[in-house]
């Protein structure tokens, strides 16, 4: 879990500037607390400061503070991290403490925060605190509020967290490399009076996108929309853990979009409030229910609902391509196509050639060798079989003996009887298709005949 | 009074004349011999039905299998009639050594002469004294002209053996193409089906079917001009071999042997090509051979013809003379200066030919060597680099098909562009099998290892 480094360097100290060392660089920096592991980890509950209901960082966690003359104190550390982004596939991102996305940090409406930003990697990054209403010097957008943080220099930013709220922070220098390799991090401002929009379990997660070259290990940051992976807190299903509630607890999600594309989330089983965006809460009367919520690029959505019924309920972007791993986009559509004899063919100049796709995409439990370091398009054990799934993709699980507190995946469902879809082994009607989908065959007589153009004989 | 000493001189010239005779294989043994290291074949004369039908016997029995390199070689060497042709030519140079050996004929005189009061008859038997003193010389230099013909002989047996060679190396190698062009063509006809299937189920347009159509019938085109390429290498080996009707039929290995686990280091390449080159040695017998001839001629320059005989007159009414007689040409007008000169010159000619030829093969051995080792190299790096490497993208592309993230067309483009490569090798490797034939007559006998006939499967 969290282990800690004292980092101080001469450098980073010697670099702040003279009007920060008068206030914080007497008494040093405060640590900057690493995470080695990609599980999620247990909510940080405050031991200090204003108290508060602290968040659940989906595959992540929440960066510990120190408190100094009534500042909350934190120190992120830019960095390349290793990021496991499931079992079997590991890449080499950009990202803050030793993660990508880097930790979450909580904190209390009113509260005056300090964040010291050390920069360990090799090119200048700043730190913008997406949503935030702060003082336009500490906006974090290099050469328009400060210059960039050079590498091997540390930063210190400051402002009084004013608005109750879903935030996010990311570099707003050379951002498309930066954000493209991994940096970003989620930010909660909690009300102050913690009874306000309470729930029972509160989980957050940034959706970002990678291209990685399977086989690779490094985005390839010029990509602007074909990526091929797409994730929640950087991980990929099944990298990525259930998210758990008792029977009737409230739960809320935080959902922040950092990809280039618009992501309709969804949820089954449940009925979901868009409670709140990174402009604050919406008032109870203005909200629409909903199963999916459209979450745009650069936009922050928190849903709330009553986890009322108990089961296995999927999470998911609903763009199916999204819930798909690294894929070949070039690969023609081979369903219906008759293969025989051309197999034979093709398997003596390639040996160890199998025909995939004739009858679609779905391989069954068909185990492939892959290239190293990447994973299946659609993979995933379920209680009734492979899941088919990949990418932004996770299960809700909701069980009415699941403990307050306890954020352990309870394993699968166990359906009451008569309650899970089943074979119909009555009497069968004579089957119906249409006429002309049989498979193997093109539809005829539906041709377009174009006419050509000049003659007006109509 | 001088009769026992020309008998005795007459005695000596017949048992040097004895030392040279026609020997039954003409000669052909010797220069055989000489070319065996180099060919290791024997060669034969053919005379008469029985030796051919023996001959073609064995080489049926070579035929039954497929033909390697050495067997070329060997059936080349028994049966080319244009070899056998330079084979008699031995035939004529030993018959002249023979001529050469055999003392000149005396020669007889009768003259009578009568009117009506007496007759007069004049014998003589007379010799070429000259001739006679001289034949020593002349038959070493016919020895040496004899030499030199096997060594011509030999060296068109290597040359031979040399191009036969390079004739076999291009029809495996052509023929091995044919292969390779058509397994790119059943890549495309595989390609070509599954997009026709696909364009039947609605799947792929009409125009992406004419294009892997078009792509399947090109390749059809380079199959049929693979096989034309192998039809006339065939042919070249065929005529090299002499070989027509049914053992024109023959079968050839289906892979050039593989290139060797390292190339041969043969040292001081200048110094092999010069004692073991043919045309070098044959120069420098040339040379020989040429002052011999100046020898000759400085020592017949004054004198050409001396005639030593005995004479015998008988003449009515007086009693029987007898007597020799000696016929000499004066040195009056030809000093013979013209003929020293034209054999000197003649001599100096050879001498510089033995220096071009010992500076050509001096530096066809350097560039025969260099080339044998860049085609090595060459060769070395299709089959350790080029080779596992195709073979490691064509795993990886497999892989990649697995995780739907290529499709069967890529595998199948792969798959033709792997064929390309081992293309390339097997160019690479016929490149070699040339150079090292070229090596070999650079230096006048094999270098290193011979092409062995197992060969492991190339990698496909």
């Amino acid at each position: 879990m969290s282990n800690r480094r004292s980092f101080l360097t001469g450098a980073g100290v010697s670099m702040l500037g003279a009007t920060l060392v008068s206030r914080a660089g007497a008494a040093g920096l405060p640590e900057a607390p690493v995470q080695s592991s990609s599980a999620t980890a247990p909510p940080l509950a405050p031991p200090n400061g204003r108290p508060y209901n602290p968040v659940v960082t989906l595959n992540g966690w929440s960066l510990p503070w120190r408190m100094k003359d009534g500042v909350k104190e934190f120190h992120l550390v830019a960095e390349p991290v290793v990021r496991e982004l499931a079992p079997g596939m590991k890449a080499n991102l950009w990202g803050y403490n030793g993660q990508s996305p880097g930790p979450t940090i909580e904190v209390v409406e009113g509260d005056r925060v300090r964040i010291f930003v050390t920069n360990k990697l090799p090119e200048h990054t700043s730190i913008h605190w997406h949503g935030q209403i702060l003082p336009s010097g500490m906006d974090g957008v290099t050469g328009l509020n400060q210059p960039g943080i050079a590498p091997g220099k540390t930063f210190v930013y400051e402002f009084v967290a004013r608005h109750a709220g879903t935030f996010m922070y990311h570099p707003h220098a050379d951002e498309m490399n930066q954000m493209a390799m991994g940096m970003m991090g989620f930010w909660v401002t909690h009300p102050k009076d913690p009874r306000k929009h309470a729930v029972d379990r509160d989980y957050v997660l940034l959706l970002s996108s990678y291209d990685i070259e399977p086989g690779s290990y490094t985005p390839r940051t010029n990509t602007m929309l074909d990526f091929n992976l797409w994730t929640f807190n950087s991980r990929v299903f099944p990298g990525i853990d259930p998210m758990v509630a008792r029977l009737n607890e409230k739960v809320r999600i935080r959902v922040g979009n950092l990809t280039m594309t618009n992501h309709p989330i969804h949820i089954h089983g449940h009925r979901f409030e868009v409670a709140g965006t990174d402009g604050g809460w919406v008032p109870p009367s203005a909200r629409w229910p909903e199963v999916t919520t459209d979450v745009a690029v650069g936009q922050m959505r928190a849903i709330e609902f009553v986890a009322d019924n108990p089961g296995d309920w999927a999470f998911h972007c609903h763009k199916s391509h999204h819930t798909m791993n690294a894929m070949g986009h070039e690969v023609p559509n081979l369903i219906g196509v008759d293969h025989r004899g051309v197999a034979q063919k093709i398997n003596k100049l390639v040996p160890g050639y199998m025909v995939m796709g004739d009858k679609g995409g779905s391989m069954g439990d068909m185990e492939m060798e892959l290239p190293a370091n990447t994973l299946p398009m659609m993979t995933g054990r379920g209680p009734f079989g492979n899941l088919e799934m990949g990418g932004m993709f996770t299960v809700f699980k909701v069980r009415a003996d699941q403990k307050r507190g306890d954020y352990r995946d309870p394993g699968w469902y166990r359906n009451p009887p008569g309650t899970v879809a089943s074979e119909w082994t009555g009497e069968l009607p004579a089957p119906h298709s249409a006429p002309d989908a049989a498979p193997g065959k093109a539809p005829k007589g539906e041709a377009m005949n174009a006419r050509k153009p000049g003659s007006h004989r109509h | 009074m001088a009769a026992p000493r020309l008998c005795a001189a007459m005695a000596a010239a017949f048992a040097l004349a004895g030392c040279a005779s026609i020997t039954p294989d003409r000669g052909l043994e010797a220069a055989s011999q000489l070319a065996h290291e180099r060919t290791g074949v024997d060669a034969r004369l053919l005379r008469g039905e029985d030796e051919l039908r023996a001959l073609d016997a064995h080489i049926d029995a070579l035929l039954r299998e497929p033909l390697g390199m050495d067997a070329a070689v060997r059936i080349a060497l028994l049966r080319h009639p244009g070899l056998q042709a330079t084979y008699w030519e031995l035939g004529i140079a030993q018959s002249d050594l023979v001529q050469a050996s055999r003392l000149p004929n005396p020669s007889l005189g009768f003259s009578r002469l009568h009117n009506a009061h007496y007759t007069e008859i004049e014998r003589s038997l007379s010799f070429d004294l000259a001739g006679l003193l001289t034949l020593p010389l002349r038959q070493r230099m016919e020895a040496r002209r004899y030499e030199q013909a096997k060594l011509t002989a030999a060296a068109a047996m290597e040359r031979h053996a040399l191009e036969t060679r390079r004739a076999w190396v291009e029809a495996v190698a052509a023929r091995q193409a044919v292969a390779y062009a058509r397994q790119v063509a059943e890549a495309h006809e595989a390609a070509a089906e599954l997009t026709g299937r696909m364009a039947q189920a609605g799947n792929a347009s009409q125009l992406d079917l004419a294009r892997e159509r078009a792509a399947y019938a090109e390749a059809g085109a380079d199959v049929l001009r693979a096989q034309r390429a192998a039809d006339g290498a065939r042919e070249t080996l065929t005529r090299q071999l002499g070989l027509w009707g049914k053992q024109a039929g023959y079968t050839l290995p289906e892979r050039l042997p593989d290139l060797p686990a390292a190339p041969a280091e043969p040292e001081q390449i200048e110094r092999l090509a010069l004692e073991r080159r043919f045309d070098v040695r044959a120069a420098r017998e040339q040379a020989a051979a040429t002052a011999a001839d100046l020898g000759l001629t400085r020592s017949t320059r004054f004198v050409n013809v001396l005639e030593l005989g005995v004479a015998n007159k008988s003449e009515t009414g007086e009693p029987r003379a007898k007597g020799y007689e000696v016929g000499l040409e004066l040195p009056l007008f030809d000093w013979g200066g013209a003929r020293v000169a034209k054999a000197e010159a003649v001599y100096m000619q050879a001498l510089n030919r033995v220096a071009e030829t010992a500076i050509t093969a001096r530096s066809e051995a350097r560039e025969h060597y260099l080339g044998y080792r860049a085609s090595y190299d060459i060769a070395q790096r299709y089959r350790d680099e080029i080779i596992p490497q195709r073979k490691k993208i064509a795993d990886e592309t497999l892989l990649r098909y697995n995780g739907m993230l290529a499709s069967t067309f890529e595998l199948l483009a792969d798959a033709r562009e792997q064929v390309g490569a081992v293309n390339g090798y097997l160019d690479a490797l016929k490149d070699f099998w040339l150079a090292h034939a070229a090596l070999e007559g650079a230096l006048g006998g094999r270098v290193g290892h011979a092409p062995a006939h197992t060969n492991k499967e190339h990698q496909q």
